[in-house]
């Protein structure tokens, strides 16, 4: 890759960038100026000197500075992590911003008036604070740390969007912030981060030494005589503020603090202090680059683009064409982040006590719950003013979570990465394109339409997963990469739609909670025997399953064939997804947990492990679909917000005693 | 997880599972207890009175103001604060979110009809099973919204029965907003409304607005020539509006928490030609998905403030509020 590469350096890289940069900014430098001499804009004081002075140059200055503080915190996570998937968003750091900044406007908006950056800085500090609080006990292990970063990030993201739900109004302006606006109206944003990111930088700077020392193996290192742990939290510590401060005056700026590293690295700047050098200057040119183009082109549109949504939407085509050409580590990343559990003795008599428990779930679901004067009994309404509007959801519920955990199963001893679910492969996200993309572009979107429109949405994420991966054999870790790679789309395109203010953000936004509301029976029963008929389609490869996590050399010695399971199973695992994903949208914990749980209760074989985690995954989702009914009746929270909730909290009690 | 403890675990489990046992039997008959309902629900209202439930604000308002107010609604609260006037009754019914009324209640209250616009169409089919469903759009259709408000007024006013109400309303709209018409003078300049979404972006109305469309009624003109999206709003950063130079910038409420604060420091706030050479109006919000009910309010509170204005227009810096 290296070689065909060659041409392309860092430094000339980013010489064209600036050259096109400068070009773009000539331009809408001239729209603005609207004929107006150099020292008119300079001293002039009419409205459009003003506007120059004070709007278009701190816009300018805020994008480099804003890119640079990104990438460069990218460089260090990435380094301090060794992951070169992690970016300044891994550790929870703008989820936790974006919650606090939301909580604070319907719950203290004193609060916001004393200091908005504060409390964006504060909130981004508390989820860190959680973060490195899970990883403590394990000296912030980098597996941990990007584990407890993932589950705070879908925790606070979940919350989040959950408070926009019910307060679109109200939190209207809070999206805008939420994509990643850059317009400035004066100077104090860049007065804020200047100094904050020099300091950044100088720090970082003497750090580098030690840190270009985690390029060697940690015991190596260790030999070397470097404190892992201060090091870690030094510069973890370092990488945060500087993504804080960004976050807080700027809001979500995807993409940019994951792409300039990984990209200075691709073209060639092999050290780490050359990475150094390099991704600040790249990362603040891309975010440069884009805000201008979009300026031109959608300035004067009525629709507000962000561009911190912009830029990972942008990102999302160019980290699919980078998997190819990355050199990922050939590895099992998280070996040892999950404890392996004794198996247990009797397993068939467990999941027995598991499925009577589901069914007791199920009648609970169906007949407990309130009307129009409370708690009613069972049979004192009419079946068609109660149960005939629950039957579908439980049926759907109950389904959706077996096939999830099914799913998430499969990805998860297929890649041999205890992190994998179903959603990190992008089917979910994919359906959700389509569906978002139908709202987009037509005025009212009949249900045949929608289900279409995200049947495709799944199809051609599949396709993608296939072209992408096919040459490599689905090795694992790009296969996760390309599902992030999708994510990051939809999670742009979301963030685009909220801001924009559409009112129907509101049905959009219940549907990617995941939620049974809209489930008809007929729909329902379609659901069920799709989950029953691939339950016994999978039976036959549990011992795929079985001998895939022992790694591909061991598979191959075992006489499977690895590249043909894998694309058997994957097809398995995209088919549960985007049935679930359609009838009650993308229900994030269930499939990362549901199989994490049968595992640690004691059924360690593929088949039981199989069994167990669909039983599970029916009564989590029967259960959060119940809770999500009956806790604020007659209004209620979308069952995958509360199967996220419930599992989230799980998942950090145990992230604790790891 | 050590050996002891995962030996320990199927006795734990057990306990466990017993407790959940306990649990569900517990709620389940609770859930057995007696319950004084349902039979009072239908003794109350008057019989010829239709049991209406409004999934849509804008249609929850102008049934209130037919005087078939709606007996269930979605997000009373929010209702309150952002639409306001007219007040639902105490007694309207919440049913939770609008893109997801709860469908169990729905069937519960003894509804005759069920109105909703193309917003919450998705829902229509089942909302169909529980009562009859009208589905009566403003703003995605095609046409005028002003000849659309009116359309949708009539065909509610017909939905619920009350078509005479409906021209009532319709008379009563057109002669206030007249009247309203005639306080002004014919060298009012044209206006510019807005709505903070935070301190650095606005909501500007124009065209396919309710805004728009009582400001025409009004005989105003709108200083906002540029796109809107298909809600009659644009969404722009505040140095769009450096343009615009010969009008008066009407503020509408509420104004977001922090940006009043913001804005005194913003160099560009302050050097807009608009806000420079003042006064800028502050009035409170209007729901701008409303029905007649919110034109004639906008109408009302736009011409109470320029009045309020008339003899202060000589001194730009006088603070309006």
């Amino acid at each position: 890759m290296s070689v065909r590469w060659s041409a392309i350096t860092p430094g000339r890289l980013c010489a064209a960038l600036t050259l096109i940069l400068l070009a773009f900014a000539a331009v809408t430098l001239k729209h603005a100026a609207q004929g107006m001499g150099l020292s008119a804009m300079l001293t002039g004081d009419g409205i459009d000197a003003i506007v120059i002075r004070y709007s278009w140059a701190p816009r300018l200055a805020v994008a480099l500075l804003g890119g640079a503080g990104l990438a460069l915190a990218g460089t260090l996570l990435q380094q301090t992590l060794r992951n070169p998937l992690a970016s300044p968003t891994t550790l929870g750091v703008a989820s936790g911003a974006q919650l606090a900044l939301l909580s604070a406007t319907l719950f203290a908006p004193s609060l916001l008036s004393l200091s908005r950056g504060g409390v964006a800085f504060a909130g981004g500090a508390a989820a860190l604070g959680l973060v490195f609080a899970l990883a403590w006990r394990r000296r912030l292990a980098p597996t941990v740390l990007v584990l407890a970063g993932m589950v705070v990030n879908l925790y606070f993201g979940t919350l989040s969007l959950a408070l926009i739900l019910f307060n679109q109004e109200t939190l209207q302006g809070m999206m805008i912030w939420g994509a990643g606006s850059l317009t400035q109206d004066d100077w104090s944003g860049v007065i804020y981060l200047l100094p904050r990111l020099l300091g950044g930088l100088i720090g970082a700077i003497v750090l580098s030494r030690a840190l270009a020392l985690l390029d060697l193996d940690e015991v190596n290192a260790r030999n070397l005589g470097v404190s892992l742990f201060y090091l870690r939290l030094a510069s973890l510590g370092l990488a945060v503020f500087m993504a804080v401060c960004v976050v807080s005056r700027l809001g979500n700026i995807g993409f940019i603090g994951l792409a300039a590293p990984a990209i200075v690295r691709i073209v060639g700047a092999r050290t780490f202090k050359a990475r150094l050098l390099w991704a600040p200057i790249l990362g603040g040119l891309l975010l440069a680059v884009a805000d201008q183009m979009l300026t031109l082109f959608l300035g004067d549109s009525a629709m507000l683009v962000p561009t911190g949504a912009v830029t990972a939407a942008l990102g999302a085509p160019l980290l699919l064409w980078l998997i190819p050409r990355l050199t990922v580590a050939r590895s099992a990343p998280m070996a040892g982040a999950v404890e392996v559990p004794l198996r247990r003795r009797t397993p068939g008599r467990f999941i027995a006590l598991l499925g009577i428990a589901a069914v007791c779930m199920a009648v609970v679901g169906l007949l407990a719950g309130q009307g129009a004067s409370g708690w009613h009994g069972p049979w004192s309404l009419p079946w068609a003013e109660a149960g005939a509007w629950r039957l579908p959801r439980v049926m759907a519920a109950g389904a959706a979570g077996m096939m999830l955990a099914l799913a998430g199963t499969i990805i998860q001893r297929i890649s041999g990465n205890p992190l994998a679910s179903p959603e990190v492969l992008g089917i979910s996200a994919g359906t959700g394109l389509g569906l978002l993309g139908l709202l987009l572009f037509s005025a009212s979107a009949s249900t045949g339409l929608s289900l279409a429109a995200g049947t495709f949405g799944a199809l051609a994420t599949l396709a993608l997963l296939i072209a992408i991966n096919a040459r490599s054999g689905f090795e694992p870790e790009r296969l996760l990469l390309t599902g992030i790679s999708v994510m990051f789309l939809f999670t742009a395109i979301q963030q685009i739609v909220m801001a924009g203010g559409d009112p129907r953000v509101q049905g959009a936004l219940a549907w990617i909670l995941g939620s049974t509301y809209s489930v008809t029976l007929p729909r329902a029963v379609l659901v069920a025997i799709l989950a029953v008929v691939m339950i016994a389609l999978t039976r036959p490869f549990a011992r795929w399953l079985d001998v895939l996590p022992l790694g591909t050399a061991t598979a191959q010695a075992l006489g499977i064939n690895v590249n043909i399971s894998r694309l058997v199973l994957l097809f398995i695992v995209a088919v549960l997804t985007a049935g679930a994903t359609l009838i009650v949208g993308p229900l994030s914990f269930v499939g990362l947990l549901a199989p994490h749980l049968a595992r640690i209760l004691g059924l360690t074989r593929a088949r039981e492990q199989m069994a167990g985690a669909i039983v599970l995954g029916a009564l989590l989702m029967m259960g959060a679909d119940w809770l999500g009914r009956e806790l604020i009746f007659p209004a209620e929270l979308p069952s995958g917000m509360v199967a996220t909730l419930l599992g989230g909290s799980y998942f950090m009690w145990r992230l604790r005693r790891l | 997880m050590n050996r002891r403890r995962c030996r320990a675990l199927p006795g734990a489990l057990h306990r466990r599972i017993t407790a959940v046992g306990l649990a569900v039997v517990a709620v389940v008959s609770c859930a057995w207890m007696p319950c004084v309902q349902a039979e009072a629900r239908h003794a109350a209202g008057a019989a010829d009175v239709p049991r209406v439930a409004a999934i849509d604000w804008g249609q929850a308002q102008t049934l209130t103001a037919l005087g078939v107010a709606p007996v269930a609604a979605g997000q009373i609260d929010s209702y309150n604060i952002w639409v306001g006037q007219p007040k639902l009754p105490a007694s309207t019914q919440e049913l939770g979110l609008r893109a997801q009324p709860n469908m169990e209640l729905l069937s519960q209250l003894d509804l005759d009809l069920i109105t909703l616009t193309s917003m919450y169409a998705s829902a229509e089919p089942r909302l169909a099973e529980i009562a009859p469903v009208e589905r009566i759009d403003i703003y995605q259709r095609e046409g005028d919204v002003w000849a659309n408000t009116l359309r949708a007024t009539r065909e509610l006013a017909k939905s619920v029965h009350r078509q005479d109400a409906g021209e009532q309303l319709i008379r009563d709209t057109e002669q206030q907003i007249a009247a309203l018409a005639g306080h002004l003078g014919a060298d009012t300049p044209p206006l510019l409304v807005v709505q903070f979404m935070d301190a650095r972006h606005v909501r500007v109305y124009g065209d396919r607005s309710l805004i728009q469309a009582t400001m025409e009624r009004l005989g105003l003109s709108n200083a906002w020539q540029g796109d809107t999206l298909m809600w009659g709003f644009a969404l722009v950063p505040l140095q769009r509006l450096a343009a615009i130079d010969d009008a008066v910038m009407v503020v509408m409420g509420p104004i977001p928490v922090g940006v009043e604060d913001s804005l005194a420091r913003s160099v560009v706030w302050q050097s807009l030609p608009l806000v420079k050479h003042g006064p800028v109006i502050h009035i409170p919000g209007v729901w701008s998905y409303g029905g007649l009910p919110s034109a004639t309010r906008f109408a009302r509170l736009i011409v109470d403030a320029l009045a309020a204005l008339t003899p202060a227009r000589a001194a730009p810096d006088t603070p309006t509020s």
